[in-house]
């Protein structure tokens, strides 16, 4: 008969996947209770009605569950999602890295280090006053070290930095709601969530196991997208031509929209192989991209144009990412639905 | 080579043990300095049997209770005796250069 003690211990294993806990379960309980039963009958039964499986093994076992429901190679279905989480971190944490890059070159702008060229325009200017200020610049250049540090493989340092880098944000969201200048209910946390947290989360798919990405892309895809993209927009901006661009919410939408455009050939081709991990990669991001824009078009309540634009961006993305998620799909499906079984490996 | 890897495969060395079997045996080679807990030993048995360092030998029902003994691989005992040549070589330099005759001037 089980006693209390190996109910808890069980109730914390289904935090792990259910192919692993058949084959494992039983033997995880056995090492579990046997590490806590001394062969007193009346210490036993005392620990076993009292004591609870722990803080300590609790976060253990998290740590196992997520390493397999995001896992490395030798997980199953799972490895799609974990491989496409991943490149999707990567891909949110460009976005970041870009806009930083951004802070970074208008901070130095502002302080005249290159003498020939014009003073910035002072709405666009980054001088930072104050203690507060300064914190919050440096959280803002910190997506740059994260950036790079993930995508080179130090995924704790990452880690670290990435949880310094959101608090600033945190703390002003905080206290605007505290002092009640918060402009929408829960739109400003929404989109702290998606933009900050969450992928803060989800960097606990990548561990040691996990195959790595390629960081030399990745990593010129950071000076290349300011350059190519977030560059342009800020030089419209600078001269005043900035009626027409689309906030980040837009922007986010349109840039997984051409994502998707010019991955979808690939996607479709019978020749092409290996490419359901971008098409996954790329539904996800339109998740993201989807729920940032519905979030932030409350902010346009006022201004029905904006609506109209809003929901066509969200629309027209949500058409074009139709035409990869078929081959999403084929990416899951063709993932081995379970790992070797113990039996067979020990032959 | 993390520590408690080290020590797995080492509890495993002297021939195939079970789940707590490997936990008590960690903790004794460690002299009570490592205590794993089944969440983290399940973590490591899951990396080295992917990593194909250790495999299940056999199971047996104990006091109604499944057991699953785990064995070295060849490629585990390798990997093992490598560290271990790797850690020794590491230790003899250190006690060299901490030893009178071989230290640096003080």
């Amino acid at each position: 008969m089980s006693s209390d003690l190996e109910q808890r211990y069980r109730r914390v294993l289904r935090l792990l996947p259910g192919w692993y806990r058949e084959q494992w379960e039983e033997d995880m309980v056995a090492a579990f209770m046997d590490s806590w039963l001394t062969g007193d009958p009346e210490a036993g039964a005392y620990i076993a009605k009292a004591v609870g499986p722990g803080w300590g093994e609790l976060a253990s076992v998290t740590g196992l569950a997520i390493r397999l429901h995001v896992g490395g190679a030798s997980t199953p279905r799972r490895h799609a999602w974990g491989q496409a989480l991943r490149r999707a971190v990567l891909a949110v944490l460009l976005v970041h890295a870009v806009l930083a890059v951004n802070v970074l070159v208008f901070l130095l702008w502002s302080r005249r280090l290159v003498s020939w060229l014009p003073a910035p325009p002072a709405s666009l200017a980054v001088v930072p006053s104050g203690m507060w200020d300064t914190l919050y610049y440096l959280a803002c250049l910190a997506w740059i070290a994260i950036f790079v540090t993930l995508t080179l493989g130090h995924y704790r340092t990452a880690r670290v930095l990435a949880t310094l880098a959101i608090v600033p944000n945190l703390v002003a969201l905080l206290q605007a709601q505290l002092t009640g200048v918060l402009p929408a209910p829960f739109g400003p946390w929404v989109f702290w969530i998606l933009v900050d947290l969450a992928p803060l989360l989800a960097m606990t798919a990548f561990h040691r196991d996990a195959p790595s990405a390629a960081p030399r892309p990745w990593l010129a895809a950071m000076p290349a997208g300011y350059v190519l993209v977030y560059g342009p927009l800020q030089a419209l901006q600078v001269t005043g031509n900035y009626a027409w661009l689309p906030d980040f919410s837009g922007m986010c939408c349109i840039l997984v929209t051409l994502a998707c455009l010019v991955h979808a050939p690939r996607a479709w081709s019978r020749s092409a192989a290996g490419t359901g991990l971008w098409s996954l990669t790329l539904v996800l991001l339109a998740a993201v991209a989807a729920a940032l824009r519905i979030v932030t078009i409350t902010r346009y309540l006022n201004d029905p144009h904006l609506i109209n634009v809003s929901l066509a961006e969200l629309v027209i993305m949500l058409a074009v990412v139709a035409l990869v998620a078929p081959d999403a799909a084929r990416a899951q499906a063709t993932a081995p639905a379970s790992p070797p079984c113990p039996q067979a490996m020990a032959a | 080579m993390q520590e408690a890897t080290f020590l797995i495969l080492t509890a495993l060395a002297s021939g195939s043990q079970h789940g707590y079997g490997i936990i008590a045996d960690v903790r004794e080679i460690s002299g009570g300095g490592v205590q794993l807990r089944p969440g983290t030993l399940y973590t490591a048995l899951e990396r080295l049997r992917a990593d194909g360092l250790i495999a299940v030998d056999r199971e047996a029902i104990v006091d109604n209770r499944l057991r699953r003994y785990y064995r070295l691989t060849p490629a585990g005992s390798d990997r093992l005796a490598a560290e271990a040549t790797r850690l020794r070589a590491n230790a003899t330099t250190a006690l060299m250069r901490l030893s009178p005759a071989g230290g640096a001037a003080t």
